[in-house]
């Protein structure tokens, strides 16, 4: 009785064993692989010891990270969105197009709606949340597979994007304030979008840890019909699972077109696979229940040392693909097989 | 507290949901002529670049929609038989890329055509082999395991093309034989359609036998259905999963070698995307993807309503619309499929 009460309690350690939770087990299990990878690299990988670069593999995941916060909520309840990287493209390419001058010019790509700069932002991002509505229903009303239906709202929304562009990108024409917001840097050259990602880190961590929602979430994946018959609204729930996690794809769109100056319909290819994996990586099972932000976090971390190091090494970039797929392959096996003899 | 709505359904009487049942059977068939009527009607010119005039141009659109939908005909029957069992397999575009890029790389090196076809068929079914080993023996999710295949095969076919070089084909010193187009392009026997079509016909009519006559399709249904109960009716459930992914792998490398001699070259992106249209024709052919039902026919049905749509429309609007109206088609044929099944379930 004692090991059940405590086994969600975090660190905590409980009279006489101490057991902490399988969570942060597996969190510390693939912090440990962190760091044994990072050592690996800056054995064998020329500069990878550099503070610059240290920093650089930090702040150039900031993006999938916040799509991981959503993907982990969401996996951790028993679903899949797959629409994430089509709301970044749509949601950028939107945030361009309202931006850009309202000229007459002949090719098509110059001319935008000219709108003010608040309804650059919103607009996109009332889309996206539009795009979670769709998806929120068809899996909680029509009961689809998520993964399905993800992937059809991920063709629906880039879908937008590349029609918007004609199937290129939009980048001329646009006021110079459009590129402040993905620009500035906080500190040093940080980026205002790495503190953002900070900023939702930490949120989600506390939502997960310390609230009702969070735990309610858990109980969802982990059993359904409990969840239910102790009073949770699982539809509700989950809509609001995947509105968040739309909005989160929409803000990380917007903020990529503002780094870029431009809106490209391509932009984000195959990012909800990479989102996935590092969710994965971190821990989160795919049966549902179980899984952290914090471990999503640690495997964005993985997933960067390990193609900066491909990168570093002078691999071909088609090496990466090969890479994703055998350290997502490791971490799942590797993961069960710590599960199974914890439990023994 | 909801009652479950299914249930009341399940207490009807049988004999009175008979109408919906008709519905349920042969809603795809009408689809497909509502599409093909409506391209038709619709023929308008958008900037000359494509096939003007009637869409039921035969020595125009339609040859070159039936040669087309060669790949994802044959695929489609075999993908249909893995769903029917409650798997599935997300990694036959790449599977598909990979094996042309193999099927490239031996015709270039001199290999003849019957012995690169047969050794791409069998590369395809390791392919596939690797994928039943990842999710049967290792148990690893069926999704999971094969968007890591997706990974992998995708790496490995753009690795085996030169760097800066798009795909493998004539070129540096070694050209592709001159026959290669005979396969997938030139016309069989003065039949205006190409030797690789007529194959992927007698493919899905193999397999629809095997659905509906053989052990294979009556097993697949059962697991499907209800895998515990097929289990311990002495069904060996591994097995038939494991045989069923090799076979959309073999599946995947005949498509491969028919798109890679309609093109005359290996390219690591043919199959990109090819997961998108499979799984689209098979919800339009109203299998569910709980598993336990659903007919490589009306499969095949919906696979040429995609393709109607894809090329059709190649006719009418820009191709920067496809990707679009491929999505709106996939949320709509969810919307029609779960519409028309009684029990609904997750992957």
């Amino acid at each position: 009785m004692q090991n059940s009460i405590d086994k969600n309690a975090g660190m905590n350690k409980s009279l006489g064993t101490s057991k902490i939770s399988s969570e942060s087990f597996i969190t510390i299990c693939m912090l440990a692989v962190l760091v044994l990878l990072f050592g690996i690299a800056c054995l064998f990988v020329p500069n990878f010891y550099f503070a610059q670069n240290i920093i650089n593999l930090v702040t150039n995941s900031w993006y999938i990270i916040v799509l991981g916060i959503g993907v982990t909520f969401l996996l951790v309840t028993g679903n899949f969105d797959m629409s994430v990287s089509g709301i970044i493209a749509m949601s950028g390419v939107m945030s361009v197009y309202l931006s850009q001058a309202a000229t007459n010019s002949r090719s098509v790509l110059n001319n935008g709606l000219g709108m003010p700069y608040v309804w650059v932002i919103i607009i996109p991002l009332i889309a996206s949340l539009a795009i979670g509505a769709i998806n929120a229903f068809f899996v909680t009303k029509l009961k689809v597979a998520s993964i399905i239906v993800t992937l059809g709202t991920m063709a629906v929304a880039r879908g937008i994007a590349q029609v918007i562009t004609t199937g290129s990108q939009r980048n001329t024409n646009l006021p110079e304030i459009f590129g402040k917001l993905g620009n500035i840097t906080v500190v040093g050259s940080i980026k205002l979008a790495v503190f953002i990602m900070i900023l939702f880190v930490i949120i989600a961590v506390l939502i997960e840890k310390r609230t009702v929602f969070g735990r309610r979430t858990y109980l969802i994946g982990a059993n359904i019909q409990a969840a239910r018959l102790s009073g949770v609204n699982v539809e509700k729930h989950v809509t609001i699972l995947y509105l968040t996690s739309a909005l989160l794809a929409g803000i990380v769109g917007v903020l990529l077109s503002s780094e870029y100056i431009s809106g490209s319909s391509s932009r984000a290819m195959g990012l909800e696979f990479d989102a996935l994996v590092i969710v994965l990586l971190g821990g989160t099972s795919i049966a549902g229940g179980f899984g952290s932000v914090s471990g999503a976090v640690i495997g964005a971390l993985i997933l960067s040392v390990v193609t900066s190091s491909a990168t570093g090494l002078l691999l071909r970039p088609e090496w990466q693909f090969i890479l994703k797929g055998a350290v997502t392959f490791i971490a799942i096996i590797a993961q069960r097989y710590a599960l199974d003899r914890r439990k023994i | 507290m909801k009652i479950n709505k299914n249930k009341s359904e399940q207490m009807k009487q049988p004999g009175t949901d008979s109408w919906k049942t008709i519905v349920k059977g042969s809603f795809v068939f009408v689809l497909l002529i509502i599409v093909v009527v409506i391209l038709s009607v619709v023929k308008q010119d958008a900037g000359g670049i494509f096939s003007r005039g009637h869409f039921l141009n035969w020595d125009g659109s339609i040859v070159n929609l039936l040669r087309n939908s060669v790949p994802i005909v044959t695929i489609c029957g075999g993908f249909t038989l893995l769903i029917i069992s409650g798997y599935i397999d997300l990694s036959v575009g790449s599977t598909l890329s990979l094996s042309a890029v193999i099927y490239a790389i031996m015709l270039l090196n001199g290999f003849g055509f019957f012995v690169a076809f047969i050794l791409t068929l069998i590369f395809g079914g390791v392919l596939g082999f690797i994928n039943g080993f990842l999710v049967t023996k290792l148990r690893i999710t069926p999704v999971i395991a094969t968007l890591i295949t997706l990974s992998l095969y995708k790496g490995i076919a753009r690795l085996l093309v030169a760097p800066g070089v798009r795909a493998i084909e004539s070129g540096g010193g070694k050209t592709m034989p001159d026959w290669i187009n005979n396969y997938g392009r030139t016309e069989f026997l003065k039949l205006d359609l190409p030797l690789a079509f007529f194959v992927a016909i007698a493919v899905i009519v193999i397999l629809v036998i095997l659905q509906k006559k053989s052990v294979l399709g009556k097993y697949s249904v059962a697991i499907g259905g209800n895998k515990l109960a097929a289990k311990l009716s002495g069904i060996n459930v591994d097995k038939i999963v494991w045989i069923l992914y090799i076979l959309v792998g073999v599946l995947c490398a005949l498509a491969a070698i028919a798109r890679a001699s309609y093109m005359s070259l290996g390219d690591p992106a043919a199959g990109e995307g090819m997961e998108l249209d499979v799984i689209i024709a098979v919800l339009l052919g109203g299998t569910v993807f709980a598993g336990g039902e659903g007919s490589i026919t009306k499969s095949v049905a919906g696979a040429f309503i995609i393709m109607c749509l894809t090329s059709g429309l190649m006719t009418v609007l820009q191709p920067y619309w496809q990707l679009f109206l491929k999505g709106t088609v996939l949320v709509l044929a969810v919307t029609l499929n779960s519409l028309l099944v009684k029990e609904k379930a997750v992957i």
